[in-house]
Formats: C-alpha cells, sequence, structure tokens
C-alpha cells in the first residue's frame, strides 16, 4: 500500500465520539455556563504602549522638576554687617545691587561722622569712567587719595579711593554711579560725635585748671619753689591742651569728608564671566541633569538586573528545553 | 482599523471540535476509554480557562487540541509513574484491541499502534484532522519543517510495516 493510500484511508475512517461522551461534554458545558472570554493583552502591545509611556513621563517629570525647580534662585548671602567701631558708634550699611542710581545715605548735619562708601561699577570704557570719576571728585571739592588703573586685552579694572566733602558725599555718589551699571554697593557711616564731644569736656577742663594755675601764679605769697612746681604744672597742662586741640581738629577735619572707594571694571571684563541664566535655560539645564540621573538609574538597574535576567532566561529555557526532551521520551513509545 | 475576532460560544465549540479532539486523542492514546475519558478532562479544562481564549492568538480547535495534548502528556506521565511502580510485581503486558482507530483495515490498525504515539500524533494533526503545517507545528511546539519531516518519516515507517505485514 502505497503512501496516497494509507493517507486516504486514515482520512475516511474519521472517528466520531460516542453519544455518551458527546453528553458528558455538553453536560459539563451547560451546566456551568462558561465566563465569557476576556481581552488579553498580549505581551508586545503592552511593552509598545508602557515603554513610551514610562519614557514619556521620565522625560516629563524631569522637564516639571526643571521647570519648578528653576524659579529658586541661588542668592548670595550677604556679607555680615561689620562690627561697630565703638560702642557709642552707629554705623548704617547699605548693599545694593543692580543697576540705576546709587542709594546713598545722608550724613546728619551737625554731628562728626565717618563716611565711607564703596561702589562697584560696570562700565563701558575704563579710561574714560576713570577720568570722568576723577574730573567728578575734583568738581565736588574734593581729592583723590589714591587710583590704581590697569587694562589689558578683553580686560580691565581701576581702583580709586577719593576723599568727597560729607555735605556733597550724596550728590558725588549719585554723579559716581552714573558712570555704568553698579555691581555692589556699600555705605558705612559711623558717628564719632561722642569722641568729639568727650575730647571737648576734657579741653575745657584743662582750660579751667589753666585757669586756676595762673590765678594761683598771681599771688604774691608764693614762695620760689611753689612757684616753679605751679609753673611746670601750667606748662604741662598747656602742652595737653595743645595736643587734645590738634587730635580734635585733626579728627573733625577727617570727619569732614567722606571717603569713596570706586572699583570700576571693564564691560568687556564683565562680560567675559559667565551671565546668569534665564529661566527656560535653568530649567532646560536642570531637566537634562534629572534625565541624566533617570538614565543612571536606569544603567544601574540594568547592570545589576541583567545576569538576574539572563539566569531567569536560561532556567527558564533549560527547563522548558528538559519537560520537552520528557515529553519526547513519553511520546517516542 | 483593526477588527475584533469573533468569540464562538462555548456549546458551539464542542460541537464543532469534540470530534477533533477526540479523534487526536485516540490516535495519541491507542486506548478508547483512556481517550474518551481525556477528552472529557480537555473539555473542563477548557471550560475553566475559557476566559483565556484568544481567537486572534490561533482557532477554537488548535487551543483545544493544545490542551489535549497537554492533558495527555500528563496521562503519560501518570501511566510512568503507576508502571514503574508496578513493574517490579507485574510485568505489563499490553494488548491492542481491534477497531480502536475507527473503521480502518485490520493491517493498518496493527502498523499503527506500532507506531510511538509521537508519530501517531503528527499522522492524527496532518491526515486525520486535515491541519495544516503551521497549525500542527504550532500544537507540536516544533518548527514546520520538523513536523513535515516527523510526517514524512513516520509515513515511511507506516509504509514499511504495512508493507511487512502483507510479506508475512
Amino acid at each position: 500500500m502505497s503512501q496516497p493510500e494509507l493517507v486516504d484511508e486514515i482520512r475516511a475512517a474519521r472517528i466520531v465520539a460516542s453519544p455518551e461522551l458527546r453528553a458528558r461534554v455538553l453536560a459539563l458545558a451547560t451546566a456551568v455556563p462558561p465566563a465569557p472570554p476576556r481581552r488579553r493583552w498580549s505581551a508586545r502591545p503592552t511593552a509598545l504602549v508602557l515603554v513610551p509611556a514610562a519614557v514619556a513621563i521620565a522625560i516629563a517629570g524631569a522637564l516639571v522638576a526643571g521647570l519648578a525647580g528653576s524659579g529658586r534662585t541661588k542668592r548670595a548671602e550677604p556679607a555680615p554687617a561689620a562690627q561697630p567701631f565703638a560702642r557709642d558708634a552707629t554705623t548704617a550699611r547699605e548693599k545694593a545691587t543692580g543697576s540705576g542710581a546709587a542709594g546713598s545715605i545722608p550724613a546728619t548735619p551737625g554731628r562728626a561722622q565717618r563716611y565711607e562708601s564703596e561702589l562697584t561699577l560696570k562700565v563701558a570704557s575704563l579710561s574714560a569712567a576713570t577720568k570722568r570719576a576723577l574730573r567728578l571728585t575734583r568738581s565736588y571739592r574734593g581729592y583723590v587719595r589714591s587710583v590704581d588703573y590697569g587694562s589689558g586685552t578683553g580686560r580691565g579694572s581701576a581702583y580709586l579711593v577719593v576723599r568727597v566733602p560729607v555735605g556733597r558725599v550724596q550728590e558725588a555718589i549719585v554723579a559716581f554711579s552714573a558712570l555704568g551699571d553698579i555691581v555692589d554697593q556699600h555705605t558705612s557711616i559711623q558717628d564719632v560725635q561722642p569722641t568729639v564731644d568727650r575730647r571737648f569736656r576734657q579741653m575745657q577742663a584743662i582750660r579751667d585748671v589753666i585757669a586756676k594755675l595762673q590765678a594761683r601764679l598771681e599771688s604774691p605769697a608764693l614762695t620760689a619753689d611753689e612757684r616753679r612746681a605751679l609753673e611746670d604744672r601750667l606748662v604741662a597742662q598747656r602742652r595737653r591742651l595743645v595736643v587734645l586741640q590738634k587730635e580734635q581738629a585733626a579728627l573733625l577735619r577727617e570727619m569732614s569728608f567722606a571717603t569713596v572707594s570706586l572699583s570700576l571694571r571693564s564691560a568687556r571684563q564683565a562680560a567675559a564671566a559667565p551671565d546668569r541664566p534665564g529661566r527656560i535655560e535653568r530649567a532646560l539645564d536642570r531637566s537634562g541633569s534629572i534625565l541624566l540621573d533617570e538614565l543612571k538609574v536606569a544603567v544601574y538597574v540594568l547592570i545589576v538586573g541583567a545576569p538576574l535576567l539572563v539566569l531567569l532566561a536560561l532556567s527558564l529555557a533549560g527547563s522548558r528545553l528538559w519537560r520537552r526532551r520528557v515529553d519526547a521520551r513519553l511520546l517516542s513509545r | 482599523m483593526r477588527v475584533l475576532a469573533e468569540v464562538p460560544s462555548f456549546e458551539a465549540v464542542v460541537e464543532r471540535h469534540l470530534d477533533d479532539v477526540h479523534g487526536y486523542l485516540v490516535y495519541l492514546t491507542r486506548d478508547r476509554g483512556a481517550a474518551e475519558d481525556l477528552t472529557a478532562e480537555t473539555f473542563e479544562k477548557a471550560l475553566r480557562s475559557w476566559r483565556r481564549f484568544d481567537p486572534r492568538r490561533g482557532s477554537a480547535r488548535t487551543w483545544l487540541l493544545n490542551l489535549a495534548r497537554s492533558t495527555a502528556l500528563d496521562h503519560f506521565r501518570a501511566e510512568e509513574r503507576r508502571r514503574r511502580r508496578e513493574r517490579a510485581y507485574a510485568p505489563e503486558r499490553r494488548e491492542h484491541e481491534d477497531g480502536v482507530f475507527g473503521g480502518l483495515s485490520p493491517a493498518l490498525e496493527r502498523a499503527l499502534a506500532e507506531l510511538s504515539a509521537g508519530e501517531r500524533e503528527v499522522i492524527a494533526l496532518r491526515i486525520l484532522l486535515d491541519l495544516d503545517g503551521e497549525a500542527a507545528a504550532r500544537v507540536l511546539g516544533i518548527s514546520p519543517t520538523a513536523c513535515s519531516t516527523r510526517l514524512s518519516r513516520a509515513l515511511k515507517k507506516l509504509e514499511e510495516r504495512m508493507s511487512a505485514d502483507v510479506a508475512a
């Protein structure tokens, strides 16, 4: 019998289930109504949805976090205020950052005060600004204490210390601030009037002593030794008075001028310094770093999890192979 | 637009594929009684896992044949364990009963009975049930080429046995 004949005979001899078996199986189906088949998600479409969704969530999360974090700006903490020079001294401090006219604190008229101001300016032309600052100082009847000027290719700075009469210092600071953009400003006022008053009282006391000594020296009843001793004391008091008068005059002269320190930087130098990035740039930068962190975590998980996954896959493949061999052995009988 | 595959009712599936499943199991076990029990067990399993049936992944017949194969293999394992236990006491003597494969000539019945379960299985799938190579290969868990090779060898063996029987 040939193979086609065998095939035909097998095909012709259909095996039909017995009516008992049919009834038995149908009874099963009718006894317990089967639940309707549910839609199953196979792994591939699920992965096709889940993987892009996870990537989109990671990117969106990074962008949102970056945008939320970009609003917070780190501002440099202001330097701690200088300690007062004396217990009775008053120190005012002002610090302003940004462009615009300088906010200067006025000195109190009629009181001796040490007025010091520091201005840092970004100027377009260093040379022109320095010359203008010197001219302004002279125009306010002030003088230059020191100038440190230096310029090179692409960078330059000048440091000037000028003294301006206290009465015109406010006006001068406003004029100086117009030389360029204010980068930093610091004003310090120390009240030295108590020192002036104390020294004045000491001088008055010495004058009283001198007057009394002069009165005693006019007495004819004094012996030669007593007269010599009184004259020595008188000379000493007069010397002390002269010293105090010189100190008082020097202090008042010093207090009549305010010290203004001008730090001028050329705009090119300032341009060389990295500008503070805008909010979008900061948000993108922050998002990028968050995405990088997420990528690091993903790579870490992959590196740590890959050997485990390989082991799992190998064990699954091994068990499947073993089961197939067992099945093949069972079916070979 | 993707068209969702129509899901038939379980009763319709039973009516339509009961003979196929039963015939397959008869060929696999060459035992009518065992095949009937396994058929009932297969449909029980099918009923329990009916919710998992997805017509997009294959036909109901292929799905049922897969279940039947798994049920039969479980049966073979249990039989092997039982035989191992009993072998020491009473050596098994299994004789072929006539008419198991239903309506075949006695020579072909005997020749089929002498084939291995695996060889009868591929004949049942490809010839008796007329499954195409791909569907049969999916049920067997092998490639279509391997399935064709297996069928070819099984038919050649069957032919040889028949020739030997005629010669005898």
